[in-house]
């Protein structure tokens, strides 16, 4: 790939960084959810499936789906330094994202869990996978996390107990950040975390293929 | 009259309640005895209250339970609750205390703070293992 | 006293539901009259509810409801009964026809509690308990499924599998019952014997695990009562109310000299069956009120279906099943079609009246019923409802 100078001064470098392994969990419904490591080729149709969901003007969808797409496109066009985005499907279909970076070897910092499928546990899981990849791929010893849905909020801060950072500035903004610390994640892990590893690879293929969901239930009637 | 000092009290034990008539014991409080009809009267106007009764001590666990979807105010991963029969007969709901409750278990019950909510502190019985 | 028939229903989805509260119930109101073939004439309605004070901050909803729907000069009420407002509302509108204070009677039950978060919904749900011996603690309806599943499973050897079983029943009923709340299929591959069980279906309230428990829903359901000696005028042929029996029992279940009795649900049903004048073997199908699947185990042996102990067995056997001896909860149940505190009595009673017609969904319906049971319970089983309804 041939840079231009003005493009490589905007372009922060790319570290080697260890990528998610993929696993397989086998929901409630008995099907399994793929998750996987996204591809920068991934994120034009991950934009396509957040996109509606910006104008769902309840449980902050509308936030927490604006910022996605903006962290999403800004890792698109390499304005982000070491991010990383995991998505979970179901039969191809774009179920849940979640999304992240590393601050540096030690640290992670949280962006969003967005979750289109409900009923399933979906967003609870990817949620751990996430911490997941924080904590046993990048083998880091805290990450930051802030909420901005209530749910979020009482979700990650009360299940996983996590501590408060006051003084840390999330990149989010808002609040004084949390922060998971392994300590944390070795104890709610067995209650939280799931996952079958290596996928079988008629399973795994079935994620090489995202498909766009054609109904979301935050939207009733949607049509795309 | 109550003294100042026990107007200001804060009152942290949990209490079974007994007839002043027949010695009937309750928990919770009834308004009236069951055995005898007597009357109770928290406000010791017409009728005098029923002696309260300091409720704690030796007890066996019936049954238990561990939630994790906890109302709101209580901010939390999980609570353990048990409910107990003590000697007297009396049975009450508690926090459980131990690690591993099991059906059956002697335990020991201690009142204590178990729930903060808006302008009041809840004390009730917290379920501990007994001393040895 | 004159005999009561139900001549039209209706239902709005179970599940979250953004309207305005008396909305919702003013839509399952105006399915039940379309139903029944009329659009006024109502003498009376009687609204059941739980929450609208204490969670939407909306009182004197039938008055609302009349209103919002043009049936002044009605008479109206509002019933709270906990979670038995809906039977309890229907059995004040059986008491009217019954007495000849009205002719016909509206009967509507609407919740809407997603307006809240779920913790809060679970504190509101709570307030039912003892404020010092039980709510202080934190105590909540689900901790006390948990305590009674334990003593159950300790004393009758029921295993955390067949729950299991009965929620991939509740969840296959309600897929194809087009007002249930949960959607998603549940699989015994998924919830049992899946790898990932412990976190797909974690312990909520220890033995239940999250697939033994109702979910937290908004929804409304109506049924139009009237004189069975006038009940010709309408569009369809009138189910009859044949029994109704209600029972109370301890205000705090720890006070009950068997954790395990659920007696108020066994004196409801052998009141119902007395005025029925007929006992559970003639009974067809019943909706019990499993907010934890505990409680479809545990009426079911009150209500006289099997003796105590043994529902385990009928649950391996498949005879609660849609085509098994006597089906239970063939509309998903509060497991599965949802649970709006104040409608669900109400929702058994629609889904009675829909079997017992002909007219439930191919794969859920009941081949020839005649009589359905309807067991709505309230606080722990504190205060219960039965219902029979008869197909003349
Ligand atoms: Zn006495």
């Amino acid at each position: 790939m041939i840079l231009d100078e003005l493009e490589k001064r905007l372009r922060p470098p790319a570290r080697a960084v260890p990528s998610y392994p993929p696993k397989v969990i086998v929901l409630a419904s008995g099907k399994p959810l793929v998750v996987r490591q996204a591809e920068n080729d991934d994120i034009p149709i991950l934009l396509e499936a957040i996109e509606p969901l910006v104008r769902v003007r309840k449980d902050f969808y509308d936030i927490v789906a604006a910022r996605m797409y903006a962290e999403l496109l800004s890792q698109y066009l390499h304005r982000t330094l070491d991010p990383y985005c995991l998505i979970g499907t179901i039969d191809g279909v774009i179920a849940s994202i979640v999304n992240g970076r590393m601050i540096d070897e030690k640290r992670g910092m949280s962006y969003h869990t967005l979750t289109i499928h409900r009923g399933l546990r979906c967003g609870a899981h990817m949620f751990a996978a996430k911490m997941e990849h924080h904590m046993d791929v990048l083998k880091q010893e805290e990450v930051f996390i802030v909420a901005e849905s209530y749910l979020g909020f009482k979700r990650w801060m009360i299940e996983y107990q996590l501590e408060p950072r006051p003084d840390f500035q999330h990149e989010l903004g808002g609040v004084g950040s949390y922060a998971l610390t392994r300590k944390l994640y070795d104890t709610y892990k067995t209650r939280l975390l799931a996952g079958t590893r290596p996928v079988p690879p008629e399973v795994l293929r079935t994620a090489d293929t995202l498909i766009l969901p054609d109904e979301y239930p935050q939207i009733p009637g949607f049509k795309r | 009259m109550p003294t100042t000092t026990e107007l200001y009290a804060v009152d942290r034990n949990v209490y079974a309640f007994r007839c002043p008539e027949c010695g009937a014991l309750y928990y919770p409080a009834p308004m009236v005895c069951r055995k005898c009809r007597n009357r109770r009267d928290p406000s010791v106007t017409v009728y005098p209250d029923f002696e309260k009764v300091p409720l704690g001590g030796p007890c066996r666990l019936l049954t238990w339970t561990r939630i994790y979807a906890l109302p709101e105010g209580i901010d939390r991963p999980s609570l353990a609750f048990g409910v107990v029969e003590f000697t007297n007969g009396i049975r009450a709901v508690g926090v459980l205390m131990t690690e591993k409750p099991k059906t059956g278990a002697l335990l020991d019950a201690r009142a204590g703070l178990v729930r903060e909510l808006v302008g009041r502190d809840c004390y009730g019985l917290q379920l501990f293992d007994p001393s040895p | 006293m004159r005999e009561v028939g139900i001549v039209g229903i209706g239902h709005t989805k179970f599940g979250r539901l953004d309207y305005d509260l008396v909305d919702i119930m003013a839509w399952s109101s105006l399915e039940a009259l379309k139903d029944a073939g009329i659009e006024g004439g109502i003498d009376q309605v009687f609204v059941a509810n739980m929450g609208a004070g204490a969670v939407n901050n909306q009182t004197g909803i039938a008055s609302a409801l009349v209103s919002r729907i043009f049936l002044e000069p009605a008479m109206a009420e509002t019933v709270e009964n906990g979670p038995a407002s809906g039977a309890s509302a229907v059995k004040c509108g059986y008491l009217a026809i019954a007495a000849g204070m009205a002719d016909t009677v509206l009967v509507t039950g609407g919740e809407r509690m997603r307006e809240t978060t779920g913790w809060k919904a679970t504190d509101f749900v709570a307030t039912l308990t003892h404020p010092d011996a039980e709510y202080a603690y934190g105590l909540t309806l689900p901790a006390y499924g948990g305590m009674f599943t334990r003593a159950y499973m300790e004393r009758h050897g029921l295993t955390e599998k067949h729950l299991a079983m009965i929620a991939v029943k509740a969840h296959r009923n309600a897929e194809k019952n087009p007002f249930a709340h949960i959607e998603e299929t549940a699989s015994i591959d998924g919830i049992w014997d899946g790898p990932h069980r412990e976190v797909v279906n974690p312990v909520m309230a220890d033995p239940l695990r999250l697939y033994d428990l109702c979910p937290v829903s908004d929804g409304a359901a109506s049924v139009v009562l009237t004189a069975m000696e006038t009940a010709g005028r309408f569009k369809k042929k009138p189910i009859r109310i044949a029994g109704i029996g209600q029972a109370t029992d301890t205000h705090c279940v720890f006070n009950r000299e068997d954790l395990l009795d659920l007696k108020a649900v066994r004196l409801a049903a052998e009141r119902a069956y007395a005025m029925a004048g007929i006992g559970p073997k003639e009974i067809s199908l019943a909706e019990l009120h499993d907010a934890f699947l505990i409680l479809e185990v545990a009426e079911s042996e009150e209500v006289g279906f099997f003796p105590k102990g043994e529902a385990k067995k009928a649950i391996e056997r498949g005879e609660t099943e849609i085509a098994g001896r006597i089906p239970i909860n063939t509309s998903g149940g509060l497991k599965a079609k949802g649970h709006p505190v104040g409608a669900t009595g109400v929702s058994q009673i629609h889904e009675i009246v829909k079997q017992l017609r002909g007219e439930a969904e191919e794969g859920r319906r009941v081949k020839n019923p005649r009589y359905g049971l309807a067991v709505n319970f309230g606080g722990f089983g504190n205060n219960v409802v039965a219902t029979i309804l008869a197909k003349e």
